[in-house]
């Protein structure tokens, strides 16, 4: 009798969790992101559209072009067995720029004049993004960076957007709240002086210590590619700063921070998006402890979205690797682009350059993106906003810079 | 033109295949003189800033600053070129990579310096991160002219006492001298012409690509303008062009094959390299390649073989 029970008992469990297994998966058919509800359903558009993607996914860039070209491809898969643009299928074609510029012009300019795609993700490296974009802006295509961060790249033209939070409006954020609960008053600058990245990098922390009247003891530069910081290091210590600020690249960020714990200086490191990598933290080990990193994005983002940490889950399962910044702001790009198709809804006999139209005006149209990003929304100027994340290296984990300090202090 | 365009050469990729070509050219130059010069690519960027500096900050038209980047150019060839070009072989080679990089590195701190100089703050070159929004205003038919050209004064040159001179430094420098070959004369003269070359090269394609950066100008680019003469061969002008022209547009051609193009791409150039040792335009290659598909023995295995047997 009571093994009947327990035996009644364990298959009712078991359809019960069935039960709520289905219903899960059901759950998981519907993805998070999307303007589900304030467009509806398109109706107009023709069977396929496509988009143009142009990474850099050979040579050295590949590390950062691969996994953007991954997170896109994941988001469209999604995309379309969701039904989110009804019954048209969403396409990306796939062009390799390898970070070089020559390459990405004529990328873009065989996508927008020779595949007549509706609108372009990328390229990969701002200085690509430079010389590729114009032939986009001159087509009236729209083209959107996912991982520009150069200064004035919106400005090249109406049709030029970008989702990737440009360093200066990372930067400011991650100084002023390093201020408030480190209260830095002296610290020591330290970047790559041959990079355009790291210099404009260098050019938004030199103005936020300005603007947060913070005492810049010295400045000392390296070139990409150097391994040996020692001396710079030992000039920069020697002035006992509260705080190192570095600009540089996850290869020479990971030599510096572990150079500088090597010369017994303790105290906190800041860096820009290029310390913002799983890379970093697991070459520099312990020595990473005490390292405040600014970002649109992090893996280990202590407080992420819904969406954020069912991007990372999908990732993980399809690639077998952690997604990075720029996987995360590429999936976003792609579901974004998607987004304002759906939006714009427009017919499939319209012509080529309304259509083109119609996609940049929906795009200007987003506001409040639920994406794994955070809440996304495009300025009138076409850049991104959302909020960045300011963060500490705490017992080998990304922590919110304000809680870890706020325990401890 | 349509047919090109099929196959992935749109006109912006043809504009540099020209670039390249000239590019080609500017080292042939040394090459066919017996220098084995890589500065290329420092007065390539020299070019390209003088040029763009005239365009933008200055106002004035293409053809100007084209003119103004070649004489900057010249200028600096002259002091480079008197001790450098006493060296030889592979120690010409790096002192020229050098050249390169210390043009490379002044242009990166150029408005530093400037700045430090003058007092007050400079911004030319814009270090790093490069001059962007350049308008693109070098057309097709302007580099054709000016390859046109070029290629009529190569082909005078050749013909002329001073192109025998050329050949004969490349033979032998110290029968040269003993024939009466003033040769460092020679040598400078052909090294200005290069340089001239390069900076026209870098004049016209800052023009079209839009954005300059000091990075553009490294190691690589100066690798990439060897591999243009390499490949095409250097016993005539027109090898470098061919060079130029297949390098710029094979990997354009190989988009379809996706993420294997660089292989493709490799194994193609690997293929040339191994059974054209001379180059695309190497007629006796040819005829060597074709004699081993045929399966007749070369000139000298004949040679050989009738030794053996007689």
């Amino acid at each position: 009798m009571n093994r009947k029970l327990v035996s009644l008992l364990f298959v009712f469990l078991m359809v019960f969790l069935s039960f709520g297994v289905i219903t899960a998966q059901d759950e998981v058919e519907k993805p998070l992101v999307g303007f589900w509800e304030s467009c509806p359903t398109p109706s107009n558009l023709p069977a396929t559209v496509t988009v143009g993607a142009i990474f850099g996914l050979s040579d050295a860039v590949a590390v950062y072009g691969v996994p953007q070209r991954q997170a896109v491809e994941l988001a469209v898969e999604e995309i379309n067995e969701s039904g989110y643009l009804g019954e048209t299928v969403f396409e990306v074609r796939f062009e390799d720029s390898a970070g070089n510029r020559d390459q990405a012009i004529f990328a873009m300019t065989k996508l927008v004049e020779e595949d007549k795609v509706l609108a372009v993700l990328g390229p990969t490296l701002s200085s690509e993004a430079f010389a590729a974009d114009p032939i986009a802006q001159e087509n009236s295509t729209p083209v959107m960076g996912v991982s520009n961060t150069a200064l004035g790249l919106t400005g090249m033209g109406d049709f030029v957007f970008r989702n990737s939070l440009p360093e200066a409006a990372v930067i400011p954020g991650t100084i002023a709240q390093a201020k408030e609960v480190l209260g830095l008053e002296k610290v020591g600058l330290l970047y790559g002086n041959d990079d355009d990245f790291t210099v404009s990098g260098y050019q938004v922390f030199r103005q936020a210590l300005l603007d947060n009247e913070i005492e810049i003891l010295g400045e000392e530069t390296f070139a990409k590619g150097d391994l040996d910081f020692n001396a710079q290091l030992t000039n920069l210590i020697s002035q006992e700063p509260d705080a190192l600020v570095v600009s540089a690249l996850a290869a020479e960020a990971t030599q510096i921070i572990l150079q500088a714990r090597a010369l017994d200086y303790n105290g906190p490191i800041i860096g820009g998006n290029g310390f913002n990598s799983p890379a970093v933290l697991r070459d520099t080990g312990e020595a990473s402890e005490g390292l405040i990193v600014g970002g649109a994005w992090n893996y280990g983002n202590p407080n992420p979205t819904e969406s954020s940490v069912r991007f990372v889950e999908m990732y993980e399962a399809k690639f077998n690797q952690s997604p990075d910044q720029f996987a995360a702001q590429s999936y976003t790009g792609a579901w974004l682009m998607a987004t304002a198709i759906r939006c714009a809804d427009f017919g499939a006999d319209a012509d080529l350059a309304e259509q083109r139209l119609a996609i940049r005006d929906a795009l200007l149209q987003i506001r409040d993106f639920d994406s794994p990003l955070g809440v996304f929304s495009f300025t009138e100027d076409r850049e991104p906003l959302h909020d960045p994340i300011a963060q500490i290296v705490s017992g080998g984990k990304f922590e919110p810079l304000a809680v870890v300090m706020g325990e401890s202090g | 033109m349509d047919l090109l365009r099929s196959i992935g050469i749109t006109e912006i990729v043809f504009q540099l295949m020209l670039v390249n070509a000239i590019l080609g050219l500017s080292i042939y130059l040394t090459l066919y003189t017996g220098m084995f010069s890589l500065a290329n690519a420092g007065f390539m960027a020299i070019g390209a800033y003088v040029g763009v500096v005239l365009t933008q900050n200055y106002d004035l038209p293409l053809w100007a600053a084209l003119i103004g980047g070649m004489i900057a150019a010249g200028i600096v060839a002259v002091p480079i070129g008197l001790p450098v070009l006493r060296l030889r072989d592979i120690y010409l080679a790096i002192a020229t990579i050098g050249f390169g990089e210390v043009v490379r590195i002044l242009i990166l701190n150029f408005d530093t310096l400037a700045s430090s100089i003058s007092g007050e703050s400079v911004q030319l070159t814009r270090g790093a991160l490069g001059i962007t929004g350049i308008p693109k205003i070098t057309e097709t038919w302007q580099l054709l002219l000016f390859l046109v050209v070029t290629v009529y004064i190569l082909v005078r040159l050749h013909r002329s006492r001073f192109g025998r001179a050329m050949a004969a430094i490349r033979q032998d420098e110290q029968a040269a001298a003993t024939m009466g070959i003033n040769v460092v004369y020679i040598k400078n003269t052909v090294f200005i012409f290069s340089a001239i070359l390069a900076a026209s090269a870098g004049v016209l394609k800052a023009h079209l690509t839009r954005t300059i950066s000091p990075g553009d100008y490294g190691f690589d680019q100066v690798v990439n303008i060897l591999a243009f003469a390499v490949l095409g061969g250097t016993s005539t002008w027109l090898g470098p062009i061919v060079g130029g022209f297949v390098l710029t547009a094979l990997p354009e051609i190989l988009r379809e094959f996706k993420q294997y193009r660089g292989i493709v791409n490799g194994v193609i150039l690997l293929v040339v390299i191994v059974y054209l040792p001379g180059g695309l335009v190497n007629i006796n290659g040819w005829k060597r390649l074709w004699r081993r598909i045929r399966g007749q023995p070369s000139v000298i295995e004949r040679i050989q073989q009738n030794t053996r047997s007689g």
